[in-house]
């Protein structure tokens, strides 16, 4: 199964034509050139992939991997909040 | 007072990504008018459009172009074609005197208008977040300013179809004057989206799609005329002070000689042949050139009912007898009314008649107007001898009317 880190990655490599080999989860954004406004974008695409609703993102990524730390996180406290949560978190 | 060469031509338009092309087609007669996609047609009555034939993901990587709507990727890539063109090569301290002085009606329409699909119509809250960067009438000059790392003035004039002949011809009056050395000057469009076409096709404007041919529905002051096609594209032009080119060898692609401003103040819509005659006029004082001294004036020529007549009756007014002799032609009839670009885009046609002394035609002019009497070059292309002065104008909604007279180098 595909971790978090892999799907952020393909989303990159989509969206960004971002040569996979430079992705690692250490990969600081300033390096492939992915800026705060292109973070928000990414991450709305990760909300689809996950089903869950990011918050106004406010605190500061520096890599990839805090990104997909970041996402771990809400997919971890839409599913503590049950299943009838779920539904809610999506946004649907 | 300076005298202003032209040394450097870009243009990314319907017919043509680069300059030669652009007007080989212009003197083939051949249209750039065609049928839209569907996605961008579904909901309108008016199917047609002038498109450029331009994919984004060759000149620009992937993360550039989601920061950039299309009128500021038509702008980047005409301007890098002007610069390449001129031979322009900059040191530190030049860069931080030259400057761009660009045109654009709506700026960047698509981010707008697809901002208000995803706000209003999927009822979303995801709103690109590079939205207001991307549709700020100001980006693609500042785009172009970025990439060429350009600190003199960058100016945005918005003056609806005569935002880039303002933007020329104020180019123009800060060289002569001393005040730059060299300035990027153009303008671009990009108004082929749903929404956009809507609200031109709400205004009553928009030519009907001619039934047997659809790329000859843009049939500037004939009498079957119905309107403005809507096209898009850009076109820059390197602007330099005529010692500093001649110091560096540049190319010279003509020379800039005069500019004519005039403001109609009656109605939001309406031209007068008072204020477009007036803004001729001017432009010739400017000039220094008698109006017999013309050899061609290339029309505003939208094709619309207003327009055609009025302009027809301005050239005649200001040009007198002599108004019988000039070839006169719009080449919109090819490459639709490209708005904020159109200026620069029917300089640039200019500027190669001048060059080549061929004029092109006024398409799809089978049977003139009694209204329009002038020699507007009917459907061939027409070789000229001695072609020295040449005209062009941008008139406006809003009343912005602006001429520019330009003279062979």
């Amino acid at each position: 199964m595909k971790t978090t880190f892999d799907v952020l990655k393909d989303i990159l490599v989509r969206d960004y034509e971002l040569a996979p080999e430079r992705l690692t989860p250490d990969t600081p954004l300033t390096e492939i050139e992915i800026d705060s406004l292109a973070v928000i974008e990414v991450v709305f695409s990760l909300e689809d992939e996950f089903k869950v609703t990011a918050g106004d993102l406010k605190e500061p990524f520096d890599t990839l991997g805090d990104i997909a730390s970041y996402i771990d996180r809400l997919v971890a406290e839409r599913d503590a909040a049950g299943p009838a949560a779920t539904g809610a978190a999506s946004g649907e | 007072m300076n005298r202003v060469a032209v040394t450097g031509l870009g243009i990314v338009a319907p017919g043509g990504n680069a300059p030669a092309e652009f007007f080989d087609n212009l003197v083939a007669g051949r249209s750039a008018v065609r049928v839209l996609p569907e996605d961008c047609i579904a909901r309108l009555r008016t199917r047609i459009g002038a498109a450029a034939a331009f994919e984004p993901g060759t000149h620009f990587p992937a993360a550039r172009v989601r920061m950039l709507d299309r009128v500021s990727q038509l702008a980047l890539v005409a301007a890098r074609q002007a610069i390449a063109s001129g031979g322009v090569e900059l040191c530190d301290e030049e860069r931080a005197k030259v400057g761009v002085f660009f045109g654009t009606g709506m700026g960047g329409a698509a981010t707008t208008d697809g901002g208000y699909a995803t706000f209003y119509g999927e009822q979303s809250d995801r709103i690109q977040p590079y939205s207001v960067l991307m549709a700020m009438t100001n980006a693609a000059a500042s785009w172009i300013g970025i990439e060429h790392a350009l600190g003199g003035p960058n100016l945005t004039f918005s003056v609806a179809c005569s935002s880039s002949a303002v933007a020329l011809g104020e180019a123009w009056l800060r060289i002569k004057s001393g005040a730059a050395p060299m300035l990027l000057a153009g303008g671009a469009e990009a108004p082929l989206t749903p929404g956009t076409l809507k609200a031109w096709e709400a205004l009553k404007t928009l030519a009907s799609e001619d039934r047997d041919d659809p790329s000859a529905s843009c049939k500037p002051f004939s009498q079957d005329r119905s309107g403005l096609v809507l096209g898009e594209g850009a076109a820059v032009v390197v602007l330099e002070e005529w010692e500093h080119a001649a110091r560096r060898g540049a190319p010279l692609y003509g020379e800039l000689v005069g500019y004519g401003l005039a403001t109609d103040s009656a109605h939001i819509t309406r031209p007068t042949v008072e204020g477009q005659a007036t803004a001729m006029r001017r432009a010739l004082e400017s000039a220094g050139a008698a109006p017999q001294r013309i050899g061609y004036i290339n029309a505003h020529g939208t094709g619309t009912q207003a327009n055609d007549a009025v302009e027809t009756a301005a050239i005649r007014q200001v040009f007198g007898a002599a108004a019988d002799r000039i070839p006169v032609s719009s080449t919109k009839s090819m490459h639709g009314h490209l708005l904020g670009a159109a200026g620069a885009v029917e300089l640039i046609a200019t500027l190669l008649a001048l060059r080549s002394g061929v004029i092109p035609p006024t398409m799809h002019l089978r049977t003139p107007d009694p209204a329009c009497d002038l020699d507007y070059v009917p459907n061939v292309a027409r070789e000229v001898r001695d072609l020295e002065l040449a005209m062009t104008s941008s008139f406006a909604f809003g009343g912005t009317n602006a001429v520019l007279v330009c003279r062979k180098a």
